[in-house]
């Protein structure tokens, strides 16, 4: 198993009556690009600041490359080797397209000019205007060559391509793939686009109301998750309490009991075959049932 | 890059300032020879109570060129209007550029302190400039009235502006770390700066506090510098200073 780049442990964050996080661990390993999916106000943004130094938890711990990230000498260190676009894609309005690139560089020793020539290029950005006059997108393509040419071992993007329209999005998820592909990088992304998570993630960390509901490999999850609709002649059974590992939520409509699995889906069946059901559908779940189900909505 | 950032974000404020400073500095030179005409009838003004105990101390003053200077740029012109840019440039501070794009700056490898400091670094030295550079103006065009004004005398009451009135400074700074938004500081360390003329006036003192270890009133009277306000306000303001970087090292952002 590779080091973990990312851990949080037990994290706490209240905002006066508010908790944002309520216990949060997880862990992200190096080389992995893990999507962090959560609905509006599950807790992203305030974990990803807290990563970067700019918030402090409440209690617990929060660790990027092995460094505490509430101590403000490690949290320096920590910034020299991470590269962060938030949601708002936060820049410095007064400066030009080229100013605001010599500013960031100035702080990374590593600075690619090649990449800082290639994005412009890609992105469609003149050195000498200024970026209150850029559009959404360009904003965004910015955000995204200051984040890239700094050579860091790990991104961090809250919600990348929030705003964007389908086809700016692409070109942003397509720079950034490309990218990491050709560095050693560790990638850490919120979102909460499900379809954004899949293209481009290769593990998935979903949080609700604070706390990590689902930390797997995408495609452990797309192997292991099943739905098992169970239908009866005659109503469905009262909800039966099932002994095997694996059962994440049971619901009974009329004749159908529908079990959702993260793994066992056999010993669930044959669990189940004694209640005498006339059908049994084993089915694979999309990432998008996971994560309904995992923030407590129905699919 | 940080000192560069922080240039860019108050040189308006800096540049406009020093333009207007200069303009009432030369006013201030090119005025005298009216005003000094004017000086000879006022003294024969008699107007009663403390409002006539005032004017004929101002016309008293202003009877000697070096009098005159010290009256309308040190305690008057200069130190209103300085005051007002130091509040102008303490206001903001961090989050001048909008949490947002303070989120960006946070996101770079250097301490929150160095962030601060450099950002409060940047305005002091402009506001040093703006207490210097057109307070010497004053010396440089004083012989095309056919005066004379001491490069020590400028030095002196420009030093102490400066040394005092960053008083003002921390405190915009010190609030700007505290409050989120832009006005609050600014007129709440104006309610405090303009307080100190007011209470001046409500217990009959043509000048008070702050306002005069600013103009340095004590020098142009007995040429004694104020050591101990000069002290007292150094020591305030940094204070105020450290308090501002202590409160942006431990706030959320």
């Amino acid at each position: 198993m590779p080091e973990p780049i990312i851990e949080t442990v037990a994290l706490r964050k209240t905002y006066g009556d508010v908790e944002a996080l309520r216990g949060l661990t997880l862990q992200v390993q190096a080389g992995s690009i893990c999507g962090f999916l959560g609905r509006n106000g599950a807790g992203k943004t305030t974990t990803l600041k807290i990563l970067l130094g700019m918030m402090r938890p409440t209690s617990g711990e929060a660790r990027v490359f092995g460094r505490r990230a509430d101590d403000s000498t490690a949290s320096v260190e920590i910034r020299r080797d991470v590269a962060f676009v938030g949601e708002d894609k936060p820049l410095f309005d007064y400066m030009t397209v080229s100013e605001m690139v010599r500013f960031t560089a100035a702080f990374y020793p590593r600075w690619r000019r090649d990449l800082e020539r290639h994005y412009l290029g890609i992105f469609g950005l003149s050195p000498a205007v200024k970026v209150k006059t850029l559009s959404r997108g360009m904003r965004t393509g910015l955000a995204v060559l200051l984040a890239l040419c700094r050579d860091a071992r790990l991104l961090i993007l809250d919600e990348p391509t929030s705003g964007l329209d389908p086809a700016v999005s692409e070109q942003v998820l397509q720079a950034l793939v490309s990218h990491v592909a050709s560095a050693e990088m560790t990638v850490f992304f919120s979102s909460h686009h499900i379809a954004e998570v899949e293209q481009i993630a290769d593990r998935v960390v979903m949080i609700d109301r604070g706390r990590a509901t689902v930390a797997a490999a995408l495609d452990d999850l797309r192997e292991q998750y099943r739905r098992i609709r169970f239908v009866f002649d005659d109503d469905a059974p009262a909800v039966p309490v099932f002994r095997a590992e694996g059962v994440e939520r049971v619901s009974r409509d009329g004749r159908v009991l529908t079990v959702l699995a993260s793994g066992g889906a056999e010993r669930i069946v044959e669990e189940a075959r004694p209640l005498g059901p006339v059908s049994i559908d084993v089915i694979p779940v999309s990432l998008k049932e996971i994560f309904l189900e995992s923030s407590g909505v129905e699919g | 890059m940080l000192w560069y950032k922080a240039w860019l974000e108050t040189r308006w404020r800096f540049l406009i300032g020093l333009a207007v400073l200069l303009v009432f500095a030369c006013g201030a030179v090119f005025d005298y020879p009216a005003i000094a005409r004017l000086n000879a009838s006022v003294s024969a003004i008699d107007a009663p109570g403390n409002l006539g105990r005032l004017i004929r101390e101002a016309a008293e003053t202003q009877r000697t060129y070096r009098g005159f200077i010290w009256f309308q740029w040190y305690r008057q012109n200069l130190v209103q209007m300085w005051t007002i840019l130091a509040v102008l440039l303490g206001s903001g501070g961090l989050l001048a550029a909008s949490s947002r794009a303070a989120l960006f700056a946070l996101s770079m490898p250097a301490s929150r302190t160095r962030v601060a400091g450099v950002r409060a670094a940047t305005a002091l030295m402009e506001l040093l400039v703006l207490a210097l550079v057109p307070s010497l103006l004053i010396p440089l065009l004083s012989p095309a009235v056919g005066q004379h004004y001491g490069l020590g005398d400028t030095a002196v009451h420009s030093v102490s502006l400066f040394l005092a009135g960053s008083v003002f400074f921390s405190l915009a700074f010190l609030l700007s770390a505290v409050f989120d938004d832009f006005w609050r500081p600014m007129l709440i360390t104006c309610a405090v700066a303009l307080s100190q003329t007011l209470v001046g006036a409500l217990v009959g003192l043509p000048f008070s506090g702050m306002l005069r270890v600013m103009s340095a009133e004590s020098y142009f009277r007995s040429g004694q510098v104020p050591w101990v306000g000069l002290g007292l306000a150094l020591t305030v303001g940094l204070l105020m200073l450290y308090a501002a970087v202590a409160v942006v090292e431990r706030r959320d952002f």
